[in-house]
């Protein structure tokens, strides 16, 4: 059973993988679909068919509803239901209840500052694990790699000129 | 419709016995799970708050019904498939009424200019028409996927085929609505 499910999930995962590939070689995204759209006018047409229908979409999903919507929807259906469960605790919670956000709306406000904190830690943590040193160290030795190289093609006085500057 | 229903539930209260049916307190627990789901589905279906209260409750009267008031194996998948038909049964009579109104009026052709196209209610409700006239197994795709916002393994589950199936269909149905909202505007332009 346990084989099964992991079977599964990497074919899952493979799903995934090969979905996202071909998207990126077969999608809109792709260069040659792009420059055949640009010389096609079928496809422009279908192109903007399809852009339409998305306006669409996203024109009925942004439209808000009032937010006592769920609160009468679900007075309404209670009133229906048999009696003991239209006078229950849960039944009368239920008739006052209100769309609660979700985590991701609830934390959205505090994103940018959230992204900061997560920038100036990473920052930090490479400080102590010697990264930002190390990176030091190759950057003075590809220096000196230039300079060594310079003084044997254009001579000495020249690379100090220029690398000492 | 809220006479019908406080008829409906009167006779509920009597001919259903209680032991037959147990306490029905999941009918509740569904309810609070998957009711602000349902109430976002209904309202980008229906457009309008009456409607979706009445469908809304329709759904609940029939789960609460469900063979003689048994738990349905898959309470979520019941739920958003019953009001899906509920709320597209009550499109289809909404546009059918007002065909017939435009055809009883003044028998012209409504003359819409180019930006009118623009007009986000106009674009809404050909897509809800569009929508409705899908074949039910891509129109169940459509909602379930854009308007209910469930992801493609939920929506399998619901209805009893693969996430890919599901993709598939859901290809077919973005294209035929495109092919729809396309030709629904040439033809205002003719």
């Amino acid at each position: 059973m346990n084989t099964f499910k992991a079977n599964n999930q990497r074919c899952g995962r493979i799903a995934e993988w090969f979905y996202k590939a071909v998207n990126s070689r077969l999608g809109l995204e792709a260069a040659w679909v792009q420059k055949h759209i640009s010389q096609c006018p079928r496809c422009q047409r279908r192109l903007a068919s399809l852009g339409r229908l998305n306006l669409a979409f996203s024109l009925i999903k942004s439209q808000p509803h009032n937010i006592d919507l769920l609160m009468r929807a679900n007075s309404r259906a209670i009133s229906v239901l048999k009696h003991s469960l239209r006078y229950s605790i849960k039944a009368e919670k239920l008739k006052k209840i209100k769309p609660e956000p979700t985590m991701l709306d609830k934390f959205s406000k505090y994103q940018s500052t959230l992204v900061n904190t997560a920038a100036c830690i990473a920052i930090l943590l490479l400080m102590k694990t010697g990264f930002v040193n190390s990176a030091r160290k190759v950057e003075d030795q590809s220096r000196s790699i230039l300079k060594n190289y310079y003084a044997r093609q254009v001579g000495q006085d020249m690379a100090d000129e220029i690398f000492d500057a | 419709m809220t006479s019908r229903a406080n008829s409906y539930s009167l006779a509920w209260d009597f001919v259903v016995p209680e032991s037959l049916t147990g306490t029905q307190k999941w009918v509740l627990s569904a309810m609070k799970s998957h009711g602000e789901g349902l109430v976002n589905m209904l309202w980008r279906i229906l457009a309008n708050e009456e409607d979706v209260c009445d469908a809304y409750q329709d759904t609940f009267l029939k789960l609460a019904h469900y063979q003689g008031g048994r738990k349905p194996e898959n309470v979520k998948a019941y739920l958003f498939r019953s009001a899906s038909n509920t709320a597209i049964s009550m499109l289809r009579r909404r546009h059918s009424e007002r065909k017939f109104r435009t055809n009883i009026g003044a028998k012209q052709k409504d003359i819409r200019s180019p930006w009118q196209e623009l007009d986000s209610k106009q674009l809404q409700e050909r897509l809800r028409e569009g929508i409705a006239q899908l074949p039910d197994a891509l129109r169940e795709i459509i909602i379930l996927r854009d308007l209910a916002e469930l992801s493609y393994e939920q929506v399998g589950k619901m209805l009893g085929i693969s996430a890919a199936t599901a993709r598939v269909y859901r290809c077919k149905a973005v294209r035929q609505l495109a092919v729809w909202l396309q030709k629904e505007s040439n033809n205002e332009y003719v």
